[in-house]
């Protein structure tokens, strides 16, 4: 059966442009026009990803995301335009779980629906990986050992805390406070200056040149994403 | 009431010369009851005139003593005053006369009104009266005016003799100052000649002289000889004089001790005099000096209430009118909770006459208010909360009123060049909305007539080679991308310009900002030499992630639109003291020259045509790093290409690389095996 993706969006145009792409690429469209149509059809259809607009015209994006994880832990991926990044910021932490900025391409929209359903896939078979491996980079997750091009990396403590909640949600974006919360603690959501460090250091020691990295990838404004096997 | 007129100088009705044609006349108004009836009969006589009159009250070191009910007296008058129409004015000195002749002249005065009483205040203050002085000086006419018997408040005639604590300090310094001498000169008579005790008390006197005022010093002088003629003089313990050469020579002691005390206490109040002068000029010209560095309103009006504060040892406020014309709080602590306080407060920025405590209107209140700016035509209100007692209000009110008016002037000044500032840029928003319009209009429709064309190529031809059509297909994603580039730099622009930009900052990694910006830029260095040179140890910058690298994104691009494709690009970052300096180089044609700062004007394009934009980026670069505290700068490379500067401002408390991190909370990571789910 073809997975089913609920777009959540009120420009026709956005809407037409998916409506030809989504289903030649295996996937089948439920389409709703507002916020209370998409959550009308939310409730009633089972759909694997829901793909919210931030700007529509009756709901606020946030008050959908509330409603939506009251019953169900369905990825949620977010379009906002570019400078909604606070917007974007506030939806994440509330439970969306990735966004894309318009304009996008539909190769990037491909990547984070199969990143949503990997991981839902998973959540739903409860299966622990104990591997994980992206490019040269090798992690056993039983052994607590990180490699690099088949080399042992040494890793903080904090450094390898902070990898594997990257590894976690690998291929969606991770805000910072949902970082900083995870290894640090609720008292230092807002000690972003921690992460920045802790992030350098992992780059330093896992990416071939720092400064463009590869792997431990940056959204701005919004936080980190660690690139999937399947990217 | 009757107006008994004695016009002395000259006859009524030519005043001397002046061909004025309005007569202007003022009345002086005693600290006494009597104060309100001379301003109605002031009044009654302008009218009667046709002149233009003041209602003149004198702040004199004198006055700073009276009792209330006489400032009260004359607070009622100045309002009466400036009920019935007359200007409310002041002139201070330490000479009611003189000060009253000084502002005679500077406001072309043609006569002068004063009241005459028996037990009126004035008499008490001088030897002669005050009318026939000011006739004798200046020539003007001077009109008395009879006030009513009885009337003349007892308060202000008793505490006018009220001496000040410090003053009563002083008598019983002199007295106790005799009495030493006194016994000094009798433990040591034995040995001294009558000649040598005589001395001792003048050494005595001459000493007292140069510390007490001088009335106490007076009084010294005296007591010294009445104890000299009844503890040394035959016959002894008594004011009879047995032989005649020693009345001489107390007569003589007499003589020079009060020439000794006069002189000492003249001169004595002259270098004091002296001192405040050069105080006063030293505090105007240091005030001057700092207002005219302060760049704007607010460093201003901080660094006059600081320097006020400092010059008078006060807690200063500055009041100004809002746009409604109600005194607000500008500047300094704010008033107490006392309705008086703004009343005051009101009542000197309308009648443009110094008030509060230690003037003799609305002393009630606990500071001192004055009016700030021209006396015409002040532009608020200062507020002085003197820590001492305000006696002394009087003799620091010529200062603080000449700073007032300082600070009035520059801030009008300020005001001014502000409306000049405004529209100044309103005319250059002006001109940049119609530069925008035409050079956007234009750089907006190149991209849409291609995307338009290439769409309606593919619709209406369905005969096209695939290469082709893939090619049309890659033509319109490229456009629509640089089309959103374009939309994105005139928001980033305008948002910028709004002046309503939230920077969000936090710490940031120079490099990882500007990795998100290379991730950005990717598609466009593919086949491009970029050198990246960053010092490893830089520390993190407290920064807006996605301005900066907005920054990285527009100087990048900039350098590979300048610069010839195969010529390397290199991006340096390093710490010098106090900021991090971040520099992009090509190997392009560089800059023209003399274009080094014009570069980062909007619409500026080196090249107009060859290349497309809109001219915007730079000058986004440089509004940035402006809003960042960094300076931003253009420059031609010796070895050829252009340079691009800019630094960030480094703090303090920068955080270091990875110590004093603290260790996640809880346990160490490592003691549990790990399991992400």
């Amino acid at each position: 059966m073809k997975p089913r993706i609920l777009l959540i969006e009120d420009d026709v145009h956005i809407r037409r442009f998916l409506r030809a792409s989504l289903p030649t690429q295996g996937y089948e469209l439920l389409e709703a026009a507002d916020g209370r149509e998409g959550l009308a059809l939310a409730a009633s259809q089972p759909v694997e990803v829901i793909l919210l607009d931030l700007g529509l015209p009756d709901l606020e994006g946030i008050e959908i995301i509330r409603q939506v994880r009251q019953w169900s832990r369905v990825p949620i991926i977010v379009l906002s335009a570019r400078d909604q990044e606070r917007e974007k910021v506030v939806t994440l932490d509330a439970g969306a779980d990735d966004y894309l900025t318009k304009p996008f391409g539909v190769g990037e929209l491909l990547a984070r629906i199969r990143v949503a359903l990997r991981r839902s896939l998973q959540d739903r078979e409860g299966r622990a990986e104990t591997f994980f491996e992206v490019g040269k980079i090798r992690v056993d997750l039983e052994k607590r050992r990180v490699f690099r091009a088949g080399e042992e990396v040494h890793l903080t403590p904090t450094e390898y805390k902070l990898l594997t909640v990257l590894i976690r949600h690998a291929g969606k974006v991770v805000t910072h406070r949902q970082l900083l919360k995870e290894v640090w603690g609720p008292s230092f959501v807002d000690q972003g200056a921690y992460l920045r460090i802790f992030v350098r250091h992992l780059r330093r020691k896992l990416e071939d040149n720092p400064a463009r990295p590869a792997f431990l990838l940056t959204d701005p404004g919004v936080g980190y994403r660690l690139r999937a096997p399947e990217e | 009431m009757d107006m008994a007129v004695e016009g002395k100088g000259h006859p009524e009705g030519t005043p001397a010369g002046t061909e004025e044609v309005r007569p202007r006349l003022a009345v002086c108004l005693p600290p006494s009851a009597a104060a309100p009836e001379l301003v109605r009969a002031a009044h009654r006589r302008a009218a009667a005139l046709g002149a233009e009159w003041f209602a003149l009250s004198v702040e004199t070191p004198e006055q700073a003593r009276l009792a209330p009910e006489g400032r009260e007296a004359l607070l009622q008058a100045l309002e009466l005053a400036a009920r019935l129409g007359g200007q409310v004015a002041q002139a201070s000195g330490v000479h009611v006369g003189r000060a009253i002749l000084r502002f005679a002249r500077e406001h072309r005065l043609t006569a002068l009104l004063v009241g005459r009483s028996r037990s009126g205040g004035w008499r008490r203050l001088f030897h002669r009266p005050l009318a026939e002085d000011l006739l004798r000086h200046s020539g003007l006419e001077v009109v008395v005016l009879p006030v009513p018997e009885g009337e003349p408040g007892p308060a202000a005639a008793r505490s006018a003799f009220a001496p000040s604590r410090r003053l009563l300090a002083e008598y019983g310094l002199a007295a106790a100052g005799v009495a030493l001498v006194s016994a000094a000169a009798g433990l040591v008579s034995p040995w001294l000649s009558f000649t040598g005790v005589v001395l001792l008390y003048l050494f005595g006197v001459a000493v007292l002289s140069a510390t007490l005022s001088r009335g106490p010093a007076l009084v010294a002088a005296g007591a010294g000889v009445a104890a000299v003629d009844f503890l040394f003089v035959p016959e002894y313990w008594s004011f009879r004089i047995a032989y005649p050469d020693f009345a001489l020579t107390l007569v003589v002691m007499l003589t020079v001790s009060l020439l000794i005390s006069g002189l000492t206490a003249r001169s004595r109040f002259q270098a004091r005099v002296a001192r405040l002068r050069e105080r006063q000029a030293a505090a105007m010209y240091d005030l001057s000096q700092k207002l005219s560095l302060a760049a704007d309103r607010e460093t201003l009006l901080a660094t006059a209430v600081a320097h006020l504060e400092e010059v008078f040892e006060a807690r200063v406020s500055v009041l100004l009118p809002g746009a409604d014309g109600e005194l607000r709080l500008a500047a300094g602590p704010p008033l107490p909770d006392d309705v008086r306080e703004a009343m005051v407060a009101r009542w000197v920025y309308r009648y443009r006459h110094p008030a509060g405590a230690g003037t003799a209107t609305l002393p009630a209140v606990q500071a001192l208010y004055v009016p700030l700016g021209p006396p015409q035509e002040p532009v608020g209100v200062l507020r002085l909360e003197l820590p001492a007692k305000p006696t002394a209000v009087a003799e620091i009110l010529p200062l603080l009123q000449g700073l007032a008016r300082q600070v009035g002037l520059a801030l009008e000044r300020e005001e001014l060049s502000r409306q000049a500032r405004a529209a100044q840029v309103e005319i250059e928003a002006e001109r940049l909305r119609n530069v925008l319009l035409s050079s956007v209009s234009h750089d907006l429709r190149t991209p849409l007539a291609v995307i338009a064309g290439s769409a309606s190529t593919l619709l209406e031809s369905p005969g096209l080679e695939d290469a082709t059509r893939t090619e049309l297909i890659h033509t319109i994603y490229d456009e629509a991308r640089r089309l959103d580039r374009l939309v994105h730099n005139l928001l980033e622009m305008s948002r910028l310009q709004s002046g309503r930009v939230e920077l969000n900052r936090d710490w940031h990694d120079l490099e990882e900002v500007l990795g998100s910006a290379l991730h950005q830029l990717e598609a466009r260095l593919q086949g491009r030499s970029l050198t990246l040179d960053l010092d490893p140890d830089l520390p993190l910058v407290k920064l807006d992630a996605l301005l900066i690298e907005r920054v990285f994104i527009n100087l990048l691009d900039n350098a590979l639109k300048y610069s010839p494709e195969g010529q390397p690009i290199t991006l340096r970052a390093f710490r010098s003291p106090g900021e991090v300096v971040v520099e992009v180089a090509d190997a392009g044609p560089g800059l023209p020259p003399g274009a080094e700062a014009q570069v980062f004007d909007k619409f500026y394009q080196a090249a107009p045509g060859r290349h497309r934009g809109v001219g915007l980026g730079l000058s986004i670069c440089r509004s940035i790093v402006e809003i960042h505290g960094g300076r931003m700068e253009a420059a031609n490379r010796p070895e050829g290409g252009a340079v691009f500067r800019f630094t960030l401002p480094l703090t303090e408390d920068a955080p270091q690389n990875g110590r004093e991190m603290p260790q996640p909370e809880g346990g160490p990571p490592h003691e549990a095996p790990y399991s992400p789910y």
